[in-house]
This record gives structure tokens, sequence and C-alpha cells, in this order.
């Protein structure tokens, strides 16, 4: 994926203005003014006039970014979330069907002895619509492919159980 | 009417009107205090039947206009910053100069054309040359423009236009108090405030550490209590040594704004310089007797005239060489069109040293023709552009293409 080209410029006694080059070409114009209130301009590929411009007040602004950054609402191509504060990782992972852990149990695969992480809660998909399927599941608990597993743990360790769950520590 | 609470609360009953008409209008602010000033002063229009002249010069409204002009200048260093000059880099220092140099030559043609002698010609250099931030910084919000390439040069050259003012106004103070005889001896009155100022900065810049320990103050009130009272110490000292007080007060905020404290101290200034800015133009506006008017109508109008095709030249030029093409280069030439406070500030300054009396009704009018121009003008960029430029670029393409053919 391509990373954004964000270019950034003082405009000296306005503010500051960020121009941020899209794949398309299109522009994305966001003023930051001194007072607070932001300015979102659009410019079309080749253009130097924006074609349209939305003011926002600072709290709006904040919102509007918590949005745009996946902070309300997690878009579903994203089925992997991860947080993590200070040491402790969580994750919610997909298992997918060629996974290393697919049949077995958490007793069996000793997921706290041997890797030290811990399963918190394990989600299904039932008609296209999530279901929590068990919290913090006993050791005789299978896993099946299509389970969204929510794990807790040290960094290392939930890396190497994520490796074991979509099939790519291998 | 005596010195009382009456009159003042009339002048700022006419004050708020002006800035609330200008408000609901998009208009700028300050030519309409001017006017205003004009219109409800000592001199305003009187009849048997009616009487205009609402707001008495008095003592209090004196005042509190001179303490505007302090603190407008106060505002400007606190603001201006040395580093950003620096951060503009080569580009911005090349547009800048050719920008404020053209103009600045403009203005001087156009001072001694007027009046063939050199104190006035500097003056009206002074209030010609340099744009209002303000005014062009509100029309490039207002018509969406902040986010266009060509916003970063019109903003650096305003930048580079108040260190312009910084110097020249030193220069020009020094030039006027000396007593104007000669060019030479005029330019040597310059030139030792030029020397006082260098000699303060430095001191400034050498105390500034003490400064910031000493104005470390937490709480709102003595902070902005002792930072005033610096403000009045050194246009007090400024004046002892024969310095305008504005210069004084111009340095004090230079030296501040190297302080940690400079962004904290804008804040608290800006109201107060909004609030005793508009009683300077106010009062301005009051000096002006219109029935001076009818030469100075002609004067205007000609300067006017000159300051928008010099402008375009100079914007289009400076545009041009700093890499900005075609609408690009319509804007910058159209939208630093204003002129403003500092023209007001000029002009106060020249009543101050009892120069020529036209000169005020020529700044208030000038500044009024230009206003009401100036937005029409930046708006209708694309306009020119298309009309004007364009044709012409096309042609020049096309002639280029027939050569490589």
């Amino acid at each position: 994926m391509k990373v954004a080209q964000i270019r950034e410029a003082e405009l000296p006694g306005l503010g500051k203005k960020y121009l941020v080059e899209l794949e398309s070409g299109e522009r994305l114009g966001i003023i930051i003014y001194d007072e607070g209130n932001r300015e979102l301009f659009y410019f079309a590929p080749e253009e130097d006039e924006p074609t349209c411009s939305v003011a926002l007040t600072d709290q709006e602004a904040r919102q509007v970014g918590s949005i745009i950054g996946g902070a309300f609402y997690q878009p579903k191509l994203l089925e992997k979330l991860e947080t993590a504060i200070a040491d402790l990782h969580i994750e919610w992972l997909k298992v997918v069907p060629q996974a290393q852990v697919v049949g077995k149990t958490i007793g069996e695969l000793g997921l706290r002895k041997n890797l030290g992480v811990t399963v918190i809660a394990v989600i299904e998909e039932v008609d296209k619509k999530k279901k929590c399927a068990a919290i913090n599941p006993g050791p005789t608990f299978t896993f099946v492919p299509g389970q969204t597993v929510v794990v807790a743990g040290r960094r290392d360790s939930v890396a190497r159980f994520e490796g074991m769950v979509t099939g790519e520590g291998r | 009417m005596a010195d009382s609470i009456t009159n003042l609360t009339v002048a700022f009953v006419v004050i708020s009107a002006a800035v609330l008409v200008a408000r609901k209008f998009r208009f700028s602010a300050i030519p309409l205090l001017v006017l205003l000033g004009i219109l409800c002063g000592p001199y305003a229009p009187h009849g048997t039947w009616f009487d205009l002249r609402l707001v008495e010069p008095t003592e209090s409204t004196a005042l509190l206009g001179r303490l505007g002009v302090l603190l407008l200048l106060f505002y400007l260093g606190l603001e201006f910053s040395a580093s950003r000059v620096v951060q503009g880099g080569v580009t911005l220092a090349k547009g800048g100069s050719i920008y404020v140099g053209l103009n600045f030559l403009r203005g001087v043609a156009l001072g001694w054309l007027f009046f063939h002698s050199w104190p006035e010609t500097l003056v009206v250099a002074g209030i010609t040359t340099i744009s209002s931030s303000a005014i062009v910084t509100k029309l490039l919000v207002d018509l969406k423009r902040t986010a266009n390439p060509e916003t970063e040069l019109i903003l650096g050259i305003l930048v580079f236009e108040d260190a312009f003012i910084a110097v020249y106004l030193s220069i020009l103070s020094g030039y006027l108090l000396a007593g104007q005889t000669s060019l030479l001896t005029g330019l040597l009155g310059g030139l030792i405030t030029v020397t006082f100022i260098s000699v303060l900065l430095l001191l400034g810049r050498r105390m500034g550490p003490y400064l910031d320990r000493w104005l470390n103050i937490r709480s709102g009130e003595p902070f902005i209590v002792v930072s005033f009272t610096l403000l009045l110490v050194m246009a007090y000292l400024a004046e002892k040594i024969h310095v305008t007080e504005a210069v004084g007060a111009l340095l004090m905020g230079l030296v501040l704004a190297e302080t940690s404290h400079a962004r904290r101290l804008i804040q608290l200034v800006t109201p107060m310089r909004d609030l005793f800015g508009a009683v300077f133009f106010f009062t301005f506006g009051m000096g002006i007797d219109y029935r001076a008017f009818a030469p100075a109508v002609w004067l205007a109008m000609v300067a006017v005239a000159a300051t928008v095709a010099g402008n375009l030249l100079a914007g289009w030029v400076t545009a041009w060489v700093c890499g900005y093409r075609g609408r690009a280069a319509v804007n910058v030439a159209c939208t630093i069109m204003a002129r403003g406070e500092f023209a007001v500030i000029v002009a106060g300054l020249a009543a101050g040293a009892g120069m020529a009396g036209i000169l005020q009704p020529f700044a208030a009018l000038y500044i009024l023709l230009l206003a009401l121009i100036s937005p029409g003008l930046a708006r209708r960029s694309r306009w020119i552009y298309e009309t004007l430029v364009k044709p012409w670029e096309t042609k020049r393409e096309r002639e280029k293409q027939a050569v490589a053919g």
C-alpha cells in the first residue's frame, strides 16, 4: 500500500496547512487555524483552485477525526484490532481454515502454559451476525475456522499465537 | 460638552456601530471607523436643525487612541519573529524584497510627484507601500483560498512587509522628529533611531533569560499589568531620547517576543489592541475636516490608481519570479491590495510632527477607496486572468510551439 504524500506548510498569521496527495491524484488540503477551527479543501487533479470546502469547529474536527480514524466504528475489512496498554497486548484474531489451531482445544494447545496467552473470549459468526460464543472459554473449547479469538498476553506471546491462528506461523 | 463619561459612551456607541456594520457587510472596519470619526467628530456636518457633532475630541479619547497606537505596534513586535523570515528561505527573501522594493519605489515616485519635498514624500511612500495584513488575511479566509498554493507566497510577503514596517517606521519617525530641515540631517536622525533600536535589541536578547524568569507569573492579572507597565516605560524612555513612543512600543514587543511568554502575551494583548485600536482609528477620523477633502480627492484617486496598477505589476512579477504561473500569479497580484492600520499610523505620525494637513484626509480617502476596490478585485481575479492574462499566455505558448515546430 502506498503511503499518502503529506506536505506541511506554515501560514503565518493563519495557522498550518497540510496537503495530502491521494492515490487518485486528487488532493486534500487541511488548514488548522490558530483559533482552532479547521477547514478542508478538495482539489481536483491538476487543479490549483479548490472545488469545494468545509469548515469545522475544533470540537467537530476532533469528532470527525476520530470517525475517520476508526475509533467509533471499525470497517468490516479490518478483522484484526489491537490494543496495547503498557506491555499488555489484546488482539482480535480471526481463525483461518488452514490454521494450526483448527480442531484443537485450548487445553491440548496449552496456551497459557506454553505460550503465556489467555483467551478472553471467542466470537462466532452466525448468519453474518457476530455472536459471542464463549466468554473466558475453558480448556475443552475447540477452535473452528471463522471464529474470532480475543486474546491477552505479552506482545511477543500474542505475536506467536497470531501466527498459529492465521496460519502464517508455520 | 465636558470631558465626561457621556462623551466616551457616545464615542463607543458609534465605534460599536461601525464595527458591527463592518462585520455584517464583510467590510474591513478600519476605513469605516475613520469615516465615522469624520462624520461624528468636531468637523461633522451641522446645520440649524441637525447637528452630527456627537463626539468631542477630549483628553480621554485622545489618550485611548494613543494607547491604541502603542498596542497596535506592541502587537506587531510581539507577533513578529525573525525565525519566520529566515524559515521562508531564499524564495521568500527574493519575492518579498522584490515586491516591497517595487512598491516602495512607486510610493516614493508618487510622493515626489505630489509634494516635491522629502518629508511628505517619505510619508506618502509609507502610506502607500504597506498593505494591511489583517484585511488581506481576512480576505483570503473569506474567499476560501487559504489552501491554495499561492497563499503561502502572499502570507510570506505580508511577513516581509511587517519586517519592513519595523525598520521604516523607526527611520521615518527619527527623520520627522529631527526637525526635517534637510534630507541629510533627517536621515541622520533616522540613523540615530536605528542605532538606538539595534542596541536595545541586542540588550533585549541578552536580557531575554532574566526577563523570562522575572515574568514567570502564573496568574493572568499581575502578568498583563506588569507587561503593560513595561510597554509604557519603554514608550516613555523612547520619548525621552526623542524617538517616537510608537517605536518604543514596537521595540518592547520585539524584546518580549524573544521570551517564552510571547504566545500568552499575544492572547492577552489582542483584545486590548482591538478595543483601543478602534478608538485610535476613530480619533484619527475626528481630526479630519471633510471640507479639506477637495484637493485631497484628486491626490487620493491618482494614488489609488497608481497603487492598483503598481501592485498588480509588482505582485505578478514577484509571483513569476517565485515560480507561480497562470491564475496563481494573478491571485497574488490581486489580493495584496488593501491598506489599513499602517497607513493610518504613518499619517498620524505626520500629524504629530506638524506636517502638511492634507496628508490625513488623503490617507483617509485612500484607504477608504482601496477598501472598496480590493475585495472586488480579489474576487474577480479569475475573470482578470481569463480575459487579460490567458490570451497572452496562450499566444506565447503558440509562438513557442511555432519556433519549435
